[in-house]
């Protein structure tokens, strides 16, 4: 809502602030102000000019030279203006000064003659479109004297932020009733606007009277109606004192009698329209849905196709306008109008609301008709607007004011406990301050027992409908800045803390100690990569919602490649999403992704670098599963998912009930742009679930008391076995005393046959109950050794068992 | 007393003088000038003594020799264990041979995204105010998300969250408040929590907007909760996040779900340039409110009997204020460059 803070002193003769001041007020009201324009500031260097004398220009037909007095003396001036006169006052920028657009004027010689200075239009004012001439001032003003406040310009426009509840606020009078309280405020003075005697004839759903007839059809969507007569008005341009307070509140001047209704708009909140009534037919106006197929062209030109049912203005023939939206063209106010039909309507806003975004469009009327518009404040709008047609555009208003009110609005009754008041607010009001809080704001108090009645007055009677509301204008109104903040006395709450945010944590601290960085990708992920479809998506890229995180992971790869990085580690955990959920959403299920390349460390001056390798990326799946699902989840090389890694070069995280959970793998060429220098991608997808799995308590088992003894077995295992077998054969079938199996060595070549590598195993054996001696650990090697002969057909290397380091 | 004798006794003397010089050096340079002093072949005061021996008798010859060449070995073996620990201390300090000066193996730096870093900061303060974490789905219904926050989907409130919509039902919440009804759903008062995650807009990508935002929702419902407590609470969390000295301005504001609304807002205490502590402009940091009483309802909780608060906030537009990060696509871009700067 443009505020004019000129309109606002108009309307609340006793404000007395400043624009900074009123702004600053208006932000404790809860109307904070996103902008202050210094009308003024952008033409401080336009003065007034009194033209003395004009001649042709000697060397041009089109251009007259001037004598202007400008306050310092009289200078000449070309001008090419066909309106300029002598004894005229205009717009005179001298020489020197900045017009809006920064443009300085300097001394120039146009066509052999000296220009020193120049008059100007309203457009190079930036006041308006009109450049067919200078704007000539009407009236005698003392030449020098500062342009603007002559036009009203002396002035500051106010972006007030009114939040959608405030529809109240979207008019000079209601943000000067929030200043000062309904005791402050009155109707501007204009010149020439006085009170007609009109009478009112109310009826429903249809009424006659002043040559017309309003039927409202549809009283469940059009609650009220109600018109007014004047005919024999000239259609032109408004007097300076309206245009300039419509310019100064952001509006266009259009012509007297549709800115008359701007005019009040603005002043009342109330929208009104003006028909040419010689193109109502009947003349009559009906107020009914739409009819299949049926369209009406609106004001901006636009051919409009309606639905059915949207509300229309109509004549008994056709539409004329989209009621509390847009009016028509075919009825429009133009020069040639010399009877106005004028609508003050009341329609219902979620039926406005319903249209306008049907038609994709809103105005500054079903922007009002959306939050609300006074039901009680019609009529005096409807006569305002008379007011200022006729002192504006001559005619003679009809005596009836028309009013179709099927449905007559009676001030809501609300009941208020003080003593509920402190209980939400946690400091006590009593009902006499209650009544000096609200009262200002319009709403009438009488205090019964137990509570308050309160009767909410038509500018708020769409918010404040509930006990609850009343609290909260009591506090707006007493100041929340004046409430304590003293920390007082709480009770934990019930809610657990939640596990899957605590894993978060969890897996944060491990990959964050590795090295790596946690990155943020978006849910959105382009149609390839996701199978739930956003109905309304932003672009192409974001049109879907993600299958895996990884997919976005690897786009940061890409990103960091793209800008020379070689060595990336990157993670991030979030929701992925699935078609076929419950109650008509999206299977959403939580997961952690890892994407690395490079080198494993910084590289150092001591040694090589070691990139990144499927064995660096088990071990840092093994942890992560540990971490996730402690104790049930295996690692082992197999397919997750298929487009990501490379065949033959992937693992497969399986949870303890045989499910996949995750894979792990080298990333395919395809599926991440590298440039020709960087090295493998390694990335990793974990299903994170919801994280209630906790890590068991460790039980305690007491510390060894014999030494271990170790021994080191290398066997010649065919490439048909997995190595696997072998060390879960080993782990399983070693007896009670073989507590440890790792694998130590790898070695293909050498006295190695074809087809076999030489795994070395080392092998750590440890009682509970005795020292261990050598022959009896020997013993058991052996009888490994031949087990696994008989199992497996495995041989030891030659030299085989022996003892450990 | 004999001529050798005193010549012993001289040897003896030079002895304790050249330890007690020794002793006293701190530098290879001043070793070697006692060196030359005591030990050079020519101006040495011990070899000066020797020189003498060719005077003595042959009798006195052998005691004065054996003499000075026992003072020459002891003091070579103190020059050379004073050389040594020189030697030693240049290791310890960097010596050519090993120079510990050099950078020794680094490892990769990890860090927590930089709003990961705020939203923990956050969740921390509340934590000891006796807050726990909460969560709820990103694809929402219109009920959640809308209706039972006392958001008719007729009214213009709605319209301020252009919202996302999904082929086959639902829509990606636009704020975190889905996450109250969840829980009050599901859990009785006293209930204190924040509900950190993502929510979306129909928001197109520029310096200040993102499709997709982290947003922390807080809520405490209990019995007796006042507007007094939640400017109490909001105001301790503002000054132990931004600082001691802090103000803290409750404006008026509308949300739907919330009445009394507000907007929140910090004034910091900053060190400027001439290391002057100045005041910053008001920032807005959340928008809050006391619970409208139709949003217990909604949840089957008696609002005269029960209260509560509740407020909405941004730490990625905080964790920019924090850090001074000026635009927010930053913050998803996930360049190394930039993330490695909060480790």
């Amino acid at each position: 809502m443009n505020v004019s803070r000129r309109w606002l002193q108009a309307v609340a003769p006793g404000l007395d602030l400043d624009a900074g001041e009123i702004a600053a007020r208006l932000a404790m009201r809860g109307a904070p102000v996103e902008r202050i324009t210094d009308l003024a500031a952008e033409i401080a260097g336009v003065v007034i000019g009194r033209v003395q004398r004009v001649r042709r220009h000697p060397n041009a037909d089109r251009l007259s030279v001037c004598e202007v007095d400008g306050g310092n003396g009289t200078v000449q001036v070309v001008c090419g203006a066909p309106n300029v006169r002598a004894g005229a006052c205009y717009p005179f920028v001298p020489v020197g000064a900045v017009l809006p657009g920064d443009v300085r004027i300097k001394r120039v010689r146009i066509r052999g003659q000296e220009s020193r200075g120049m008059l100007c239009s309203a457009r190079e004012l930036g006041l308006g479109t009109d450049h067919r001439g200078i704007l000539e001032l009407a009236g005698q003003f003392d030449p020098g004297s500062p342009f603007a406040p002559t036009v009203g310009l002396d002035d500051h426009r106010l972006d007030v932020e009114v939040s959608p509840n405030r529809g109240d606020l979207l008019s000079h009078m209601g943000v000067a009733r929030e200043l000062v309280g309904e005791g402050g405020i009155r109707l501007a003075d204009l010149p020439g606007a006085v009170e007609h005697e009109l009478t009112v004839r109310t009826g429903s759903p249809a009424v006659d009277g002043a040559g017309v007839r309003v039927r409202i059809d549809d009283p469940r969507q059009c609650w009220r109606y109600m018109a007014a007569v004047v005919r024999g008005v000239r259609v032109g341009p408004s007097p300076e004192w309206l245009a300039s307070r419509l310019r100064a509140a952001g509006a266009h001047p259009i012509n007297n009698v549709v800115d008359a209704t701007n005019y009040v708009l603005l002043e009342l909140g109330q929208p009104l329209h003006a028909f040419d009534l010689a193109r109502v037919a009947g003349p009559g106006i009906v107020v009914r849905g739409a009819r299949q197929g049926e369209t009406v062209r609106t004001l901006d030109g636009e051919r409009r196709e309606l639905d059915e049912g949207m509300l229309l203005i109509c004549d008994p023939g056709e539409a004329l306008a989209i009621a509390g939206v847009m009016g028509g063209s075919d009825s429009e106010i133009g020069e040639g109008t010399t009877d106005v039909l004028l609508e003050c309507a009341l329609f219902n806003p979620k039926g406005v609301r319903a249209v306008r975004r049907a038609l994709g469009m809103s105005t500054d009327a079903s922007y009002r008709f959306e939050r609300g518009v006074d039901p009680a404040g019609l009529e005096l709008a409807i006569r305002r607007t008379v007011s200022i047609i006729v002192a504006t555009a001559g005619g003679e208003p009809a005596p009836t004011l028309l009013d179709a009110c099927p449905r007559p609005w009676r001030a809501p009754v609300v009941a208020l406990r003080p003593e509920r008041v402190g209980r939400l607010l946690g400091v006590r009001f009593e009902a006499g301050d209650i009544v000096d809080l609200l009262e200002p704001l319009g709403y009438r108090c009488s205090p019964a027992a137990g509570a308050i009645e309160v009767t909410v007055p038509g500018h708020r009677s769409y918010d404040t409908l509930r006990e609850v509301d009343l609290v909260e204008e009591i506090a707006r109104v007493h100041g929340y800045d004046r409430f304590p903040d003293g920390l007082g006395a709480f009770r934990p709450g019930t809610v657990p803390d939640d596990p899957l945010l605590r894993l978060h944590d969890r897996l944060r601290t491990i990959l964050v100690g590795r090295g790596f960085l946690e990155a943020h990708t978006t849910a959105f992920a382009p149609a390839e990569e996701g199978e739930v479809e956003v109905l309304n998506p932003v672009s192409a890229e974001e049109s879907h919602l993600r299958r895996t995180v990884l997919f976005g992971l690897l786009h940061a790869v890409e990103h960091n490649f793209a800008r020379g990085a070689r060595d990336i580690r990157l993670f991030d955990m979030g929701a992925v999403f699935g078609g076929d959920g419950s109650g008509g959403l999206p299977r959403e299920t939580n997961r952690l992704a890892v994407a690395m390349t490079g080198r494993r460390r910084p590289h150092h001056w001591s040694a090589g670098d070691r990139p990144w390798d499927e064995w660096e990326l088990r071990g840092l799946a093994e942890e992560l599963a540990a971490a996730v699902r402690p104790g049930e989840c295996s690692v082992e090389p197999g397919t997750f998912d298929s487009t990501f890694f490379e065949e033959g070069c992937e693992f497969l995280l399986r949870a303890a009930d045989g499910s996949a959970v995750g894979g792990a793998g080298r990333v395919s060429a395809d599926r991440v742009d590298a440039p020709v220098w960087a090295g493998p991608v390694w990335g990793l997808e974990l299903e994170l679930g919801d994280g209630v799995r906790r890590r068991p308590d460790p039980a305690f088992r007491p510390l060894p008391a014999f030494p271990a003894v170790e021994r080191d077995l290398a066997l010649l295992i065919p490439d048909s076995l997995p190595a696997r077998q072998v060390l879960e054969f080993l782990e399983k079938g070693g007896g009670r005393d073989l507590v440890g199996v790792s694998v130590f060595d790898l070695f293909r070549g050498g006295d190695v046959a074809d087809g076999y590598r030489s795994v070395g195993f080392r092998l750590r054996f440890q009682s509970g109950r005795r020292t261990l001696t050598d022959s009896a650990v020997d013993r058991a090697v052996r009888r490994l050794v031949q087990r696994l002969k008989e199992e497996f057909g495995v041989e030891p290397r030659a030299g085989a068992a022996g003892p450990g380091r | 007393m004999s001529e050798a004798g005193s010549l012993v006794d001289e040897l003896r003397a030079l002895e304790r003088e050249a330890q007690n010089a020794i002793a006293g050096t701190s530098d290879p340079a001043a070793l070697e000038q006692v060196r030359v002093a005591f030990l050079g072949r020519r101006e040495g005061r011990v070899s000066r003594i020797l020189r003498q021996l060719g005077g003595l008798g042959p009798e006195a010859r052998p005691a004065v020799g054996a003499e000075a060449n026992r003072v020459k070995q002891v003091l070579r073996g103190a020059l050379e264990e004073r050389e040594r620990r020189f030697a030693r201390e240049r290791a310890d300090t960097g010596t050519p041979a090993r120079d510990l000066t050099l950078p020794g193996r680094d490892r990769w730096r990890g860090a927590r995204h930089p709003v990961t870093l705020v939203v923990d900061e956050i969740c921390d303060i509340f934590a000891r105010l006796g807050f726990t974490r909460a969560r709820g789905p990103e694809a929402e219904t219109e009920w959640y998300n809308f209706v039972a926050l006392n958001t008719p989907l007729d009214h213009p409130a709605a319209d301020e969250q252009d919202t996302l919509y999904l082929k086959g039902g639902g829509l990606l919440r636009s704020h975190t408040s889905p996450v109250q009804i969840r829980i009050l759903e599901e859990y009785r008062p006293p209930v204190r929590i924040l509900a950190p995650g993502p929510a979306y807009r129909r928001d197109t990508w520029d310096a200040t907007h993102a499709p997709a935002f982290f947003q922390i929702e807080g809520l405490a419902v209990d019995e007796g909760i006042t507007f007094v407590d939640f400017k109490a609470t909001l105001s301790e969390f503002a000054r132990r996040f931004w600082g001691p000295g802090t103000r803290v301005r409750f404006r008026p504001g509308y949300f739907p779900f919330t009445e009394p609304s507000a907007e929140v807002d910090v004034k910091r205490r900053v060190v400027g340039a001439d290391g002057r502590v100045e005041e910053t402009a008001w920032l807005e940091i959340m928008g809050a409110g006391m619970v409208d009483p139709a949003v217990l309802e909604n949840v089957g909780i008696d609002p005269e009997r029960y209260s509560g608060w509740a407020f909405g906030m941004g730490p990625a537009r905080i964790a920019m204020l924090k850090y001074g990060i000026t635009d927010i696509r930053m913050l998803y871009e996930n360049d190394i460059r930039f993330l490695s700067q909060f480790a």
